[in-house]
Formats: structure tokens, sequence, C-alpha cells
């Protein structure tokens, strides 16, 4: 029998200890267990919109005394879109590595992708807390890959804050335990009651969490560590590292702390969100450079998500499922996007050896494919139709003034004013007089392969056109998730 | 000591002061039986009669598996970052002699605590940590390799825990048990082949994480004991 939520995780740690013991074959060895791997997460999915959910015990033991994996339809749309931006990271790192930083990045990145599985599949308390150690540990490693001094200390400060995080996390859990005498998150759910332990381990671990997820005011760590990373490391921090830790904080939401997770606290993750989304835009809009313009978009589209607990907290389930189904849209869309526009700032970084915003106009104009890839990306962040963002944007909209919260509503509008501001700041690049002034110095400019150009491409199209016109299927596969 | 700082630690204080009480409170308020009892109950079906490697590597497996891919990004975590830092000078006679009974009494004494894991405290953590350890007296008594195998060797090695312990599980899910699901008349042998890999793994791992670096394949500028003969 095939488990394909086993070899989700399996496969791609089988691939890096093969990839370490090979240093000399790691592309060729890196990419065969994407592919795989991709092949797995999405057959996991396929079946979990197939059939519902799935849920394997490993070791046969069952929960309580063993350790299962779940998948559910949040799992699952999570899944897809992590693996598909990660397939596409892999693609575009055959050719951004050169030969010796590509030894190092295989073993690692491949360690990065089991760990990201494993939370998504993650259906024990301990056991996401492990997870989580490897994807700091590796995503650390992974951003300071450059070596550079600067990009060194901003990861290590990211590894440190990371584990402060986990150990919050696990503070929380070790409460949980002593209370609940299970590790397994349906067995716990069932047996909290709301008290003071309750929400003690709730404080500690939504604490935790929101410090890997960088929501503001914990967001310090993010910009200089997603910046200084090599770009395809960028991508997959910001896409997907700091995705799984809001994946986290949803699910327990949801499946965990129900009882205690009240307006309360939803009004309190809003709050931050909106600070999120107002300081990451102008951050945004004021960077001189290209990745630290996306760093701190990541920072401002983070806050969205969180602006939907306010409104999940206290809606009827209708209008829940509305707004479940525009928050993981968003995450998604998010991901495809922020993804395309790092790989492509990536290149950008390659053509002519910086990313100071004002100086792209040469870099961008000689590569069209490029040029169009950040216009998509720009599309996205912004929130212009028929970009999944605009679907979500528009349904936190509809519902913040349908339950009478409309302050939210400003926020948005502020933060979108500011994406369109800085997304033009980058595109006026490409059509700027200045830029057409500067003498075409064939020779300056680094020659980019076709290949390294489709993954930001296609994940771009993705988030736009994808998510836009057919993220409709995405409210039938999350039917039936949470409480 | 400033404002600032009685009031950071007041506001500590204040946050230990209520965790501990919710403890003491979970602790007593509990009326149940936690995992433990359990556990205990189902030891005999493990293969093992230990009840913490019955936990760590039957029970739990998977998140020991995980732990052991920890380790694995942790040291290649290191060597991402440089070369091996250099090495130390050779020991004087005193140290050297001790080194010699030191580290073949270390390894004695690791695959002891590999064995007994079975039945009493031991395990494939504590017998890497001593393997380390042999590993560390090495390299600070002079030996360049900190005893351990050249670099190709040694890429196979840190891994080799997580491969046969995956492999194990995925052979076995093949069979169809189920991942990791070991059928009790091999459980103990299973278990005792993933324990000894993962235990040449970690012993590995940490001595390596000791030379702070990627080993440098070529050791001839490194100074070598008796190298100066003429």
């Amino acid at each position: 029998m095939i488990d394909w939520l086993v070899l989700a995780i399996a496969v791609p740690l089988l691939g890096s200890v093969v990839a370490a013991a090979l240093p000399g074959r790691a592309s060729a060895i890196g990419l065969a267990t994407a592919v795989l791997t991709t092949g797995s997460a999405l057959a996991a999915s396929l079946v979990v919109a197939e059939g519902g959910s799935l849920r394997s015990d490993l070791g046969g033991w069952g929960a309580p005394l063993g350790i299962a994996l779940a998948a559910d339809g949040l799992s699952a749309a999570l899944l897809v879109m992590s693996n598909l931006v990660a397939l596409g990271i892999s693609v575009y790192a055959l050719d951004y590595f050169s030969g010796g930083v590509r030894r190092h990045f295989w073993p690692l990145w491949l360690l990065l992708w089991t760990s990201l599985n494993g939370v998504f599949l993650a259906a024990d308390l301990f056991n996401v807390y492990v997870t989580l150690e490897l994807l700091g540990i590796s995503a650390a490693a992974l951003g300071a890959l450059s070596g550079r001094p600067d990009a060194v200390a901003a990861n290590l400060r990211y590894l440190l804050v990371g584990l402060l995080g986990s150990m919050t996390y696990l503070l929380g859990v070790a409460l949980l335990y002593t209370e609940l005498g299970t590790l397994d998150i349906g067995l716990a759910a069932e047996a909290l009651v709301p008290g003071p332990l309750a929400h003690t381990a709730f404080a500690l671990m939504l604490g935790g969490l929101l410090l890997k997820a960088a929501l503001f005011p914990l967001h310090f760590w993010l910009p200089p560590a997603h910046s200084q990373a090599p770009a395809a490391v960028s991508a997959a921090l910001s896409a997907l590292v700091v995705k799984a830790a809001v994946y986290l904080v949803l699910r327990l939401w949801m499946d965990l702390f129900g009882p205690v997770a009240g307006p309360g606290a939803g009004a309190m993750l809003g709050v931050l969100g909106a600070a999120a989304v107002v300081w990451g835009s102008w951050r945004a809009f004021r960077a001189e450079r290209l990745k630290l313009l996306a760093a701190y978009s990541t920072v401002a589209q983070v806050g969205y998500l969180f602006l939907f607990f306010p409104l999940l907290a206290i809606a009827p389930p209708p209008e829940r499922e509305a707004l479940l189904g525009a928050l993981v849209l968003l995450a998604l869309t998010h991901g495809f996007a922020k993804a395309g526009l790092f790989l492509a700032a990536g290149l950008l970084q390659k053509r002519v050896g910086h990313d100071r915003i004002d100086e792209l106009g040469p870099a961008i104009q000689s590569l069209p494919v490029v040029g169009l890839t950040l216009g998509l990306a720009g599309v996205a962040l912004i929130g212009l139709p028929p970009s999944g963002t605009f679907i979500a944007k528009w349904i936190l909209l509809a519902e913040s003034i349908g339950a009478g919260q409309w302050w939210w509503a400003p926020v948005v509008l502020i933060g979108t004013l500011l994406a369109s501001a800085y997304v033009y700041r980058l595109l006026a690049n490409a059509f700027g007089p200045a830029a057409q002034a500067e003498p075409a110095a064939e020779g300056a400019l680094a020659p980019i392969g076709r290949l390294a150009q489709a993954p930001a491409l296609l994940m771009t199209l993705v988030a736009v056109v994808v998510l836009g016109l057919g993220g409709e299927p995405l409210w039938g596969l999350l039917e039936g998730v949470g409480p | 000591m400033g404002v600032r700082h009685s009031l950071i630690i007041g506001l500590l204080a204040l946050i230990g002061a209520t965790l501990a009480w919710v403890y003491w409170d979970a602790l007593i308020g509990h009326a149940g039986t936690r995992l433990a009892g359990l556990a205990l109950e189902r030891v005999p079906e493990s293969g093992v009669s230990n009840p913490v490697t019955a936990v760590l590597l039957n029970f739990r497996a998977y998140d020991t598996l995980l732990e052991l891919a920890v380790l694995l990004a942790a040291i290649l975590g290191i060597w991402s970052s440089g070369p091996e830092a250099r090495g130390f000078l050779p020991a004087g006679p005193v140290l050297g002699a001790l080194t010699s009974w030191v580290v073949p009494l270390l390894i004695l004494a690791a695959g002891y605590l590999l064995w007994v894991g079975g039945h009493a405290p031991g395990g494939a953590f504590q017998a890497g940590a001593l393997l380390g350890a042999a590993g560390v007296v090495l390299r600070l008594s002079g030996e360049p390799s900190a005893g351990l195998p050249p670099l190709p060797w040694l890429r196979v090695g840190i891994g080799l825990g997580v491969l046969i312990f995956t492999l194990t599980g995925l052979a076995l899910m093949a069979l169809g048990q189920g991942f990791l699901t070991y059928p009790a008349a091999s459980a103990k042998w299973l278990i005792l082949m993933i324990e000894t890999a993962a235990t040449l793994s970690i012993g590995a791992t940490l001595a390596a994480a000791y030379l702070a670096g990627e080993p440098v394949p070529a050791r001839s500028t490194t100074q070598q004991p008796g190298g100066t003969r003429p």
C-alpha cells in the first residue's frame, strides 16, 4: 500500500541524505527528488480532494501512544502551493547557484522541504515542534549560504529568534500535556476545557508561532534575513516558511483552541495585522533595494492574513466558510506571487550585480520576460483583478462591513494604495526615459538563460490567472475544515 | 540598575509566577492517567524492555527520525559556513598517553551503551555522545581528523542514521506493514540496526561539529605528529 502522506516527507528526507553523500551529483539528485516529492504531495492532495481527509498512524500504535500524519482540505491546499512553488525554486536553483554553493544548497533545501511537508501534515503537538526545529535550522543555514558577514549576522538572529519562538511554543505544549495527557491535536481538543491553563497554553503557543510568522511588532528579524539570503532561498523563506507558521496559528485556532480563541484574541490579532499592513507597506514603499521591498511587502501581506481573525472569531458558519476560503486564497496567491517576485529580483541582481530599485531600468528593459513577471507579481501584491488577492480582499471588505467592523476596510484600502505605489515605483523603471538614456553596454550585462526565467513567470501567472479565475474549487476543498 | 531593568525583571517574575501557578494547578488538578501508564503497558509489544527506548524508537519513532534530521541539518549548516578551523598542536607525552587510553575506553563504553539501551538506560544518543567525545579528545590532542573518516565517507556517515531509519520505514511500508510499523518478531533487531546506524551518525556529527567547518581534504598544511622527521 502506498502512503502518500509518508512519501511526501520520506522522499525529500532520503533525497537530502543522498545529495549530501554525493556532492558532485547534488543537482541531479535534488531535481529528481523535487519531482518525486511534488508528485507525492499532489497525489496526497488529490486523495483529500476526492475523499475528504487522510490519516496515517505511524508505527501502527494509533493516538494517543503513537504519532499520526493527517491531511484535510486546509493541509492539502497549502501542500499543493508549497510543493509547486518549491519545485519552481528547484528548477530555478539549477542555474542560479554555482558549483561550490550547489553542494551545500541541495541537501539543506531538501531538509527544509521535508519539514514544510511535515508541518502541513502533522497531527501531533510535539511533532509540530520537531518539524519547526528542522524548519528553523535549515532555513537559517540556507539564508546564510552566501557567507557574507551581514547575511550570516541576519540569519544567526533569525535562528535565535526562531529558537525562542519554538521554545515558547514547546512550553505551551508541555502545559497542555500536563493537563490533558495527550499530544494528539484531535484528542487534546476533545479534552480541553476553558480555564487558566488553556488560556496560558494558548498565549504561549500563539506567541511562539507569531514570532515565527513575523506578525508586527515581531517582524523585526524578517527584512534583513529575507533580503540578505540568496534569491532562491528568499523566495522559499517569504513564500513558504512564514506561511507554515501562519498555517499552524490557523490550525490551532480552529482545531484545538476553539473554546478559548474568542473575539478578544481575534481583535488583538486584527489590530497587529492592521499595523503590519500599514507599516510593512510603508517600509516597502521607502525601500531602496528590491529584495528589501519584497521582504517588507511580506510583512504587510502577513498582516492581511491576520485581519481575517477578528472576523473568523465572530462569524456564523456560512460567513466563516467564505472567510476561511478567502484567507487561504490570499495565502496561496501571496505564496506564488512573492516567490515569483524574489526569483525575478534574483535574475535582475545577477544581470547587473545589484538590486537598487532606481537603477534597475536597463536590467528590466533587457529582460522583457522578467519585466512581465514583475508586473504580474505587482498585480497580485496590489490585489488588482483578476488575481486571487483581489477576490480575497473583496471578501474581507464585504465581510468586515457586513459584521459591523468597518474599521478594517480603511486599513485594506491604505495598504492597497501603498502597494500600488511601491509596485509603480518599481515598474516605472521599465518605461522611464532615464533608463533609455543609459548606454546599452552589452558587456556589462550577465547572460540569463530562458530556463531560469520560466519558474518565476509561471508562478506569477498562477497567482494572477489560475487562482484568480479558477479559485472557486478551493471553497469546496475547505468544506468541513475546522470545528 | 535602572528603572527599565527593574521593570523587565518584575515583568519576567510575574510571567514566571503565572506559569508556575498554572503548572501547579494542572499538576494537582489532574485526575486521569497520562501517557506513561499506557506506554508502560505496551512496552512488552515494542521489542525492547527499556521504556525510554520503546518510546523513542518505536511508539514515537517518527519524532526521533526527524530529530536525527535536525542533527543532519545542523552539521550541513556548519559545513556550508566555511572550511574547518585550524587544528591544535600535537599533545605532549602525558596527554598523548592518556588519549591512547581514554579513546578506546570511550568507544568501548559507546558500544556497551548502544547494546544495553534495549533493556536499561542507554541507547543511540548516549552512545553517539560518547563517540563524539572521543573525537573531541582526539582533536584536542592534535589529531587533525578528530578520528573521523575521509570526507567522502564522512558525508555518508552523517546521514547514515536517517538513511537506515527511513529505508527501514519505507521497506516495512512496501511490505504492507505501514511506515515504521515493526513486526513483533523482528522489532528488536530492526531497532538495534537503526540504533547502530544512528550511533555512528550522531558520533560523527558531534565530532565533525567540533571542527567548526567543512573538513579540508588535503591535510598537508596541518602540523602532523612526526611530520618534522628528516
